[in-house]
This record gives structure tokens, C-alpha cells and sequence, in this order.
């Protein structure tokens, strides 16, 4: 039986709703991957589409790039990174979507958003399964000074609003990480953006969002990308973004109570 | 955990307020004449077209849940591309109001089709519509069907049977649940009836030797789920183009926070 060099880390992504995979991309190839942000962050302006989200961040110190996959062919290879997908299969199964996948760049002066859990904002209570997570990948070192994602242990096990602590600022802690690693968040893991306090460090961060089948991607990719994208996606690529027919049929948790193999499909009768 | 008072489907309401009730209590509620004369008459020649015309050129699919022995069972699959008058079932203020009771807005039009039976036809498999959502549910329901009956819908020709106040378990049947006790949703041609998603159902037994019945099952979810059909793909354009805006948000291109282009809605 081969060793699985990723079975340690599945395996804290499980118990504590996180891990840290260091040196996914070599120095150079982060850099590299940065100046890529950095254009894809021009063109979209270029193109009218604002990278400061009022809705999400309170000053403009936040550089949002919301259509990587568009803009570089060099994101959609990273959202279908081996390593990314095998850690997204191992939390939330076989079949997946690929929900969004964004930048957040924060530079000097950027501020906190909420605190929240990204199942919070959008699943109903109670939250007992992973139904979404994170790969966060860090094109540059990550501290708590250049503002680092901020976390609170163990908060993916409340279950309901109600179980959110009234101190739940203070629990937060930096996921701190080296240019190259990646890190990966589940859904239901409290966080916020940090705060840079820095005098001139830029601290980005790409956004891989995954989900269980079932839910709406946040990015209507039919609509949103455009024909050369799509025709140059793999069949696989096709099926994790939801551009095909075969829409709503992922297994889900209750496959254990029924004898047939089913497929799990509102009928009308 | 007792279920209905009696294992029966309340009595048909024009009242929203007590079709409210009624699926609060068991987890359905028939409107009746809601579709009357020529417009009942189009919308079931438009259905038994559809589903003539998918049977001669041999476009019929197959659905899981249903008996694999079947074949004189028929489901006509996204009827809004098939004829406007479709549009006016999945879009209608009977329906909107409902929608909007149960679920919420916005909420998403997860798909709508038509289910036909046929003499002989065989009974599915028992279940609840919201079974992709793994449990432990929510307290609320997350979708909702208006099922328009095009047909009179009699115990014989293969009414919907349901398990009244089954939505009150808040979960998926079970193996052992398979033969619960069904009382049958009798309701006349021109009727909708609209159920909750976690209340237990499965197509009747068409015990009769020449009699058919149509329904048109139209499916809405709150905005969280993946539709069942892909509008993007699937969706005749000029329903798109003469929708209005409240279709626009069922059919997902009037978005917020999901389903969005570039950060915003793409219409």
C-alpha cells in the first residue's frame, strides 16, 4: 500500500476545520503567480468591473479580483491543482463544485470584514456537515501583521447561531503561512479577514471556494464565462463548474438509509 | 410521533391564509379551478403533444424513482421550453404567493415537468423532495412543488398519494417507512396543489384500463440550491426575453449574492 503524503493533513482538515499544506508552489512560481494577480487585477479594471466591494470591506485598501478563471488560464489551473482537488474530495466528497474563485489582496491599512462562517451566511442552521470550504492559496508570506485570515479553533462545531460565544473576537487567531503553501478552511470555521498593520507589505490571498453539489455556485459560470473559456475547459472542469445537464444529482448523506441506488433528484409525481 | 389528525388530505381551499394551514398541518393544500376552460384545454393539448411528440421520436427519460418495468408511465421534462402556456403555471400569482409564503424571496424555479400516468402504471418509490439535502434538516422546508393537475385526479388513475404530516418527521423515508399508509390527493382537472418539500409522496398505482392523467409539477427551492434544470442551457430564449422580473429571479438570471457575473446579477 502506498503512503499518502496528504493522509496527516486530511486528517486535521477533518478534526479542526483546517490545515496548512506548506511549499505547493516553489518561491519563484508564487511570485510568478503574483505578477499574473496583479495583471488579471488591471485587465478587470480595465474592463469596468470595481476590485473595491463596499458590501465586504470598509476601505479600498482591499483589492478584490473576482474573474480569475477568465482573466488567466493560469487560475484555472490552479483551482484544479491536485492537491487542492484531492483535499477538496477527501471533506466533502467525490462530486463538488467549483463555486467561485476570487483574490483578496490586502495592503497596508486594510481593515477586518465581519466575522463569520461562510456557512452562516447562507445555510440554513443547523450546520452539522462540511458543505463548503476554502483553498486559500498564499502568493506571499502570511503574518498577523500583513493581515492575516483571522479564525477562531474549534468554531466549526457550533451548530447554531446561538452557540456563537459573546467573545468570540477574542478566540481569533492568524492562519499564519509561508508564500507557496495553501490552506485549506472548511465552511462552517468561523473567520475574518486581519487587519495590515504593516508599513508596505501587500499580503495576498486567492480564494478557491468549493461546495457539495446540491448548492448554487456563487458564480453563474454558463453566464460568466465567456465561449473561448468554455471551450477550453476539460469535461471534468466542465462537470465541477455546473455548465453541463447533469444538474442536482450528487449523493448525499442519506444514501445510507435507501436500499437502491438512487439518484437523488426531486421527482414530480 | 402521531402524524395528521386522520390520514386524509384536507379539503380543497381557495383561502391562502388556510392553505397556509393546511400545509403547516399536513404538509399540502389543493386550490381548486385554478386552470378552467379553453386555458385548461390548451395547457392539456400542449402536454399530451409534448409527450406524443418525445414517444415518436423516442426522446423519453427514464427517472430513477420510478418503476424500471414502466413504460406506460411518461415524464415530459422542462415544459417551460415546450409552449408558452407553461409559463403561465410556473409563473402564476397563485403560485408566486405560495412561493412566497412557504420559502421566502427571492426563490429559484428548480424545474418544472410533467408527470403522466398511463393504465397500469406502477406506484414510486416513496419519498420526499428535498432528500439531496443531507440531514439533519432545517426546521423549514427548503422547496416547495405546485403540481397543476391537468387531468381529474381520481384514487384509480394514479392520484399522487401522500403521507399527510410526514414533513413533521423533518426527514427522508427510510427503508422501513416504504410501506407507510398513503392517502391519495384527489383533486379536479384545473386544481393546484401545493406541497412542502419534506412531506412523504410517490405517484399512485394506475388501476384503471384507458384512463390517463397529467400533472405538471412545478418545483421552487430557496435560492441556495442548484436548479434541477439548467435555464442557461435548457431554456427556450424567448421566455427569457418576455419574462418578467419576478420569472427573471425564479429562473436565476435576476440574482443576488449567488449565481452572480462579475459580482452582479447577469440581467
Amino acid at each position: 500500500m502506498t503512503h499518502d503524503p496528504l493522509v496527516s493533513a486530511k486528517q486535521k482538515l477533518k478534526d479542526d476545520g483546517w490545515c496548512v499544506l506548506p511549499d505547493i508552489l516553489d518561491p519563484s512560481q508564487a511570485s510568478a503567480v503574483m505578477e499574473r494577480l496583479w495583471a488579471a487585477e488591471a485587465e478587470s479594471r480595465r474592463q469596468g468591473v470595481d476590485t473595491f466591494m463596499p458590501v465586504l470591506d470598509p476601505n479600498p485598501s482591499n483589492v478584490r479580483v473576482f474573474y480569475l478563471m477568465e482573466l488567466d488560464a493560469l487560475f484555472r489551473d490552479l483551482i484544479q491543482h491536485p492537491v487542492a482537488v484531492e483535499m477538496v474530495r477527501s471533506l466533502l466528497g467525490e462530486s463538488f463544485l467549483i463555486s467561485n474563485f476570487t483574490a483578496n489582496i490586502a495592503r497596508p491599512g486594510s481593515k477586518s470584514m465581519a466575522l463569520h462562517s461562510d456557512q452562516s451566511l447562507v445555510m440554513p442552521a443547523p450546520w452539522v456537515h462540511p458543505w463548503a470550504m476554502n483553498i486559500i492559496w498564499c502568493l506571499t508570506d502570511v503574518t498577523f501583521e500583513n493581515g492575516a485570515t483571522l479564525f477562531i479553533p474549534g468554531s466549526h462545531h457550533w451548530q447554531t447561531r446561538a452557540d456563537v460565544p459573546p467573545d468570540a473576537h477574542q478566540r481569533l487567531r492568524p492562519f499564519e503561512a509561508k508564500a507557496g503553501s495553501i490552506i485549506a478552511m472548511e465552511g462552517r470555521l468561523w473567520h475574518t479577514s486581519g487587519v495590515n498593520v504593516t508599513a508596505d507589505q501587500d499580503r495576498a490571498l486567492l480564494f478557491g471556494y468549493y461546495t457539495q453539489p446540491f448548492l448554487r455556485p456563487q458564480v453563474n459560470w454558463n453566464a460568466g464565462l465567456s465561449s473561448g473559456t468554455q471551450a477550453s475547459l476539460s469535461p471534468q472542469m466542465r462537470t465541477w463548474l455546473g455548465l453541463d445537464l447533469n444538474a442536482n444529482t450528487g449523493e448525499t448523506a442519506d444514501l445510507r438509509y435507501l436500499e437502491d441506488q438512487i439518484a437523488h433528484l426531486k421527482a414530480p409525481a | 410521533m402521531s402524524l395528521a389528525p386522520a390520514l386524509a388530505v384536507p379539503p380543497p381551499t381557495r383561502d391562502l391564509a388556510q392553505g397556509l394551514r393546511n400545509i403547516a398541518e399536513y404538509g399540502l393544500t389543493i386550490v381548486p379551478d385554478v386552470l378552467t376552460g379553453d386555458v385548461l384545454n390548451r395547457a392539456r393539448d400542449a402536454l399530451y403533444r409534448a409527450a406524443d411528440s418525445d414517444r415518436a421520436r423516442q426522446r423519453e427519460q427514464k427517472f430513477s424513482l420510478d418503476d424500471a418495468q414502466d413504460d406506460t408511465n411518461r415524464r415530459v421534462w422542462n415544459v417551460l421550453s415546450r409552449d408558452p402556456v407553461f409559463e403561465d403555471m410556473a409563473f402564476h400569482p397563485l403560485a408566486l404567493d405560495y412561493v412566497k409564503a412557504v420559502l421566502g424571496w427571492p426563490a429559484l424555479l428548480g424545474n418544472i415537468s410533467a408527470n403522466i400516468t398511463g393504465p397500469g402504471g406502477g406506484e414510486m418509490v416513496l419519498h420526499a423532495d428535498q432528500i439531496f439535502v443531507p440531514e439533519p434538516w432545517a426546521s423549514a422546508p427548503q422547496g416547495m412543488n405546485v403540481a397543476w393537475c391537468l387531468d381529474d385526479f381520481t384514487e384509480a388513475n394514479g392520484a399522487t398519494r401522500f403521507v399527510p404530516g410526514s414533513h413533521k418527521l423533518n426527514r427522508a423515508p427510510r427503508a422501513e417507512d416504504r410501506q407507510a399508509e398513503t392517502a391519495p390527493m384527489v383533486a379536479s382537472a384545473g386544481s393546484a396543489v401545493v406541497f412542502e418539500s419534506r412531506v412523504w409522496h410517490k405517484t399512485g398505482h394506475n388501476r384503471t384500463a384507458d384512463q390517463q392523467r397529467a400533472g405538471v409539477f412545478a418545483w421552487y427551492t430557496k435560492p441556495i440550491y442548484r436548479a434541477q434544470e439548467n435555464w442557461f442551457l435548457s431554456l427556450r430564449p424567448e421566455v427569457r426575453q418576455f419574462a418578467s422580473d419576478e420569472a427573471l429571479v425564479l429562473l436565476g438570471y435576476k440574482a443576488e449574492g449567488l449565481g452572480l457575473v462579475n459580482g452582479v446579477s447577469p440581467a
